[in-house]
């Protein structure tokens, strides 16, 4: 139901909105929800922190990147390769790290960023190095050309779509509690017969291939791609949409990366203290509610029409 | 290693605890302790405070490994084996400070119990075939019987850290069930509990003996422990100090003599 509303509200918004400076900006809030679910998924359900995200976006950029402008491959053909590269080094990441949690985990992922960031710089034979990679080819289909504009616009916004539904089904089912749980109490979660180490490790693939999916969104709608697009900042970026629009939250993903895409850009107002007042508003946000958008406006939305809790006798039952 | 000797198990022994012993650092928290748990029975483990009777759940679920002794539950040797892995294999647990998942309603709570019986994956959840449709309508539905069996079915969807602590124990207990366990441990489940709730707590574990399910229970409230074991293990500075049933128990100059020793003042 909310996926019908979903796509009757993303495709009013294509067919109406025809400025393609905000066509573009919309785009990008797609592809950063996709980023920012990803990592929701790890972090607000799962409770385990990824500082290095980026590394995963770059990934996913990167091999459609090389495979497309170097090798000369279809994009359509470096789509599956890109998203099972990215599962793959996930997953042999994943593998040592999630046995650290906490700041460790927050560490060791850092750490894998940073040296993602790194081979993405200096290995500049096949990415490019510091000048960046040229010469991806925009998507097309049979002769129709998915470029930028509305056709784009639909193609991120379907992807979205199509995360949303897997994200929100995985949420509500064995899997999602078991994640929930683990983030509450792990042991607990083990005592329940949870393999928690290995859950946690499925999820962080999960994440970073989301992440990899928005790479090559993202590297085939620039059309060109360099490191600086993937770094430390980036991931912080990513871990701030989540934490801003609401931790453990689906919709709060999707406000979260609309809020952190669009605030830039209306701040350039503000000229030289752009980046002060970017600063104050994400404070406050913090301060405010502190449990993220979607969290604050639903709990004041609850709070006005919530009956006290009462306690009858449980043996009434 | 063990000195018992490997003659099979009587039928009816669901667990053999032998010869186990473990210690943190300086402090000898298990030292030697054995003892068969029956089937079908009520089994307690009473002791002072730091006697031992948290590590010994511990060892027995496999979240700790002893240093030395075995734990054989069903014929087969609980150590080398994982937490999780002896959940399957009907393990149960509660914890001493009641481990709920506290953003999560009370039923949802019962459904994460309900994981080892369960088996939709991340490709399942994903495509949400009818066989994913079908487990989940068939775990809630298991899940709300247990809701009902513990009492707290009205209560099934708020969030299980707004209910008041003794029905959080209760609720942790539903949790365990979940994974229809043989055998169920309960570390101190009738700490916090008002008298009434005691009572309602005697009945419930009445009810899940009834059910086949065997009991070990860690407990300090004597009147209750008395009134429903069929044995009673005493620890005391890791070792066990005696074994019997209640009336046994309650005239061993031993195990009186430890709890005058100790800051409990409780004991009958
Ligand atoms: N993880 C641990 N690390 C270090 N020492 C521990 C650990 N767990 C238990 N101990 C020590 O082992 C001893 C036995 O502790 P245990 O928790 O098993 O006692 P208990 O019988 O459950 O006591 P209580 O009635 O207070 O719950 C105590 O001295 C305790 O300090
Ligand atoms: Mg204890």
């Amino acid at each position: 139901m909310k996926q019908i509303l979903f796509a009757v509200a993303v495709l009013t918004m294509g067919l109406t909105i025809s400025q393609s400076y905000h066509l573009q900006l919309l785009t990008f809030i797609g592809i950063h929800t996709i980023l920012a679910l990803g990592l929701n998924m790890l972090m607000g359900y799962a409770g385990q922190i990824s500082l290095g995200h980026a590394a995963f976006y770059g990934l996913g950029a990167y091999a459609t990147g090389i495979l497309t402008a170097h090798w000369g491959w279809s994009p359509w053909a470096a789509l599956p390769v890109a998203l099972a590269g990215t599962f793959v080094v996930a997953f042999l990441v994943a593998l040592p790290m999630l046995k650290l949690s906490g700041y460790y985990l927050g560490m060791g992922t850092l750490g894998f960023g940073m040296i993602a960031f790194i081979v993405f710089r200096e290995w500049s034979s096949l990415t490019g190095g510091d000048s960046g990679l040229v010469g991806i080819p925009s998507l097309t289909v049979g002769t129709f050309s998915v470029s930028s504009g509305k056709p784009y616009f639909f193609l991120v916004w379907g992807c979205v779509l199509l995360a949303f539904i897997a994200c929100e089904r995985l949420v509500d089912s064995r899997v999602g509690r078991a994640l929930r749980a683990i983030h509450d109490s792990e042991k607990a979660a083990a005592a329940m017969g949870i393999d928690t180490s290995r859950l946690k490790i499925w999820v962080f693939v999960f994440s970073a291939v989301l992440a990899g999916l928005a790479g090559f969104l993202y590297a085939h709608l620039v059309t060109f791609i360099s490191p600086n697009s993937f770094g430390f900042l980036v991931s912080i970026r990513i871990v701030t949409m989540v934490v801003i629009g609401g931790m453990a939250s689906i919709w709060g993903s999707l406000l979260g990366a609309a809020v952190l895409t669009i605030l830039p850009d209306w701040l350039h107002v503000f000229t030289d203290y752009e980046m002060v007042v970017y600063g104050l508003i994400l404070m406050a946000i913090m301060i405010f509610v502190p449990q993220g958008l979607t969290r604050g406006i639903l709990d004041t939305y609850e709070r006005s029409r919530r009956k006290a809790f009462t306690t009858p006798d449980p043996s009434q039952s | 290693m063990s000195v018992l000797d490997e003659k099979p198990l009587p039928l009816q022994t669901l667990l053999r605890v032998d010869s186990v012993s473990m210690s943190f650092g300086g402090i000898q928290a298990l030292n030697e302790v054995s003892f068969d748990v029956k089937a079908g029975t009520i089994h307690s483990v009473i002791g002072p405070n730091g006697a031992g009777k948290t590590t010994l759940f511990n060892v027995i679920t496999g979240a700790y490994v002893p240093d030395r002794g075995r734990i054989l539950y069903e014929e087969q040797e609980v150590q080398g084996r994982k937490v999780h892995e002896l959940v399957r294999q009907g393990i149960a647990r509660t914890f001493q400070n009641v481990e709920l998942f506290g953003s999560m309603s009370v039923l949802e709570n019962i459904l994460v119990g309900r994981h080892v019986r369960t088996r939709c994956g991340f490709l399942g959840a994903m495509g949400r075939w009818s066989w994913v449709k079908k487990e989940e309508v068939e775990a809630k539905r298991r899940a709300l019987e247990l809701l009902e069996f513990v009492g707290l079915v009205d209560f099934a969807h708020h969030r299980s850290e707004d209910l008041p602590f003794g029905w959080q124990r209760f609720l942790e207990i539903g949790r365990a069930l979940g994974a229809d366990p043989r055998l169920l441990l309960l570390d101190e489940p009738a700490s916090g509990l008002n008298a009434v709730e005691t009572q309602r707590l005697g009945d419930l574990l009445e009810r899940i003996r009834g059910q086949g399910i065997t009991l070990l229970l860690v407990e300090h409230d004597m009147s209750l422990t008395m009134g429903i074991s069929d044995l009673i293990v005493v620890l005391h500075q890791g070792r066990k100090l005696a074994e019997g049933t209640p009336k046994e128990i309650q005239s061993n100059d031993e195990v009186i003599a430890a709890y005058l020793g100790s800051d409990r003042e409780s004991f009958p």
